[in-house]
């Protein structure tokens, strides 16, 4: 099995927060696919930075509001 | 499941049957004369024909049932998916040469080195998608 990037995020609350968004909804906002977003949020894949920042801007919050690096890793 | 997934179980199920088909007639070949048959360039070509046929037949059905997702481009976790199983394929077409080179060092047989070296193709070529399918629900 890939070995699961050391980055936790907020991403499904952040939509949750944000009238419901759809995972959809975000996808199309930050151009890429909703299976990409479901992956995001499962923590299989680490967004490129770019996506990263636009994910943060559209919900209005910073880098590190979204994304942190995982407690306890050992490159930490 | 994503389109691009879709497609990649399609090529793998229609690159399997036509290697098999392929090999079959190849055994079979080999097995009545006694000795590795050799290159047979008519059914080297059936073998692409039927892939690109049966690719033409299968993909719009896949694109179809995908919806407007099979218009779109990949995304960047697809193109890392793609460049990684692509890369990965590279090793299983490597190992073939070289086993078909070590092969032919030791017999001489060239239409064996071959027949060695286009089932890398083919097995290399099933390893991509193979790869990608793992990806995909792995995790890049």
């Amino acid at each position: 099995m890939a070995k699961r990037p050391p980055i936790t995020n907020r991403v499904k609350e952040l939509r949750a927060a944000h009238d419901e968004m759809s995972q959809a909804a975000l996808a199309e906002a930050i151009g890429v696919t909703r299976q990409t977003v479901i992956a995001i949020e499962q923590g299989r894949y680490s967004p490129s930075l770019e996506s990263a920042f636009r994910i943060s801007r559209l919900f209005g919050v910073g880098l590190e509001d979204v994304f942190g690096w995982e407690e306890g890793s050992p490159d930490a | 499941m994503p389109f691009r997934e879709k497609t990649a179980w399609a090529m793998i199920v229609i690159l399997t049957l036509a290697g098999l088909f392929y090999y079959q007639k190849i055994i079979a070949i080999s097995l009545t004369a006694g000795e590795t048959a050799p290159p047979i360039v008519p059914l080297v070509i059936a073998y692409v024909v039927f892939i690109i046929i049966a690719s033409i037949i299968v993909m719009p059905i896949v694109a179809a049932i995908s919806g407007k997702e099979a218009n779109a481009p990949a995304d960047e976790r697809e193109e890392m998916i793609l460049a990684k199983a692509g890369n990965w394929s590279g090793y299983a077409l490597g190992f073939a040469a070289v086993a078909g080179l070590f092969n032919y060092a030791w017999t001489q047989d060239g239409n064996l080195l071959f027949h060695t070296i286009f089932a890398g193709l083919m097995a290399s070529q099933i390893a991509e998608y193979g790869f990608q399918v793992w990806f995909y629900r792995r995790g890049v």
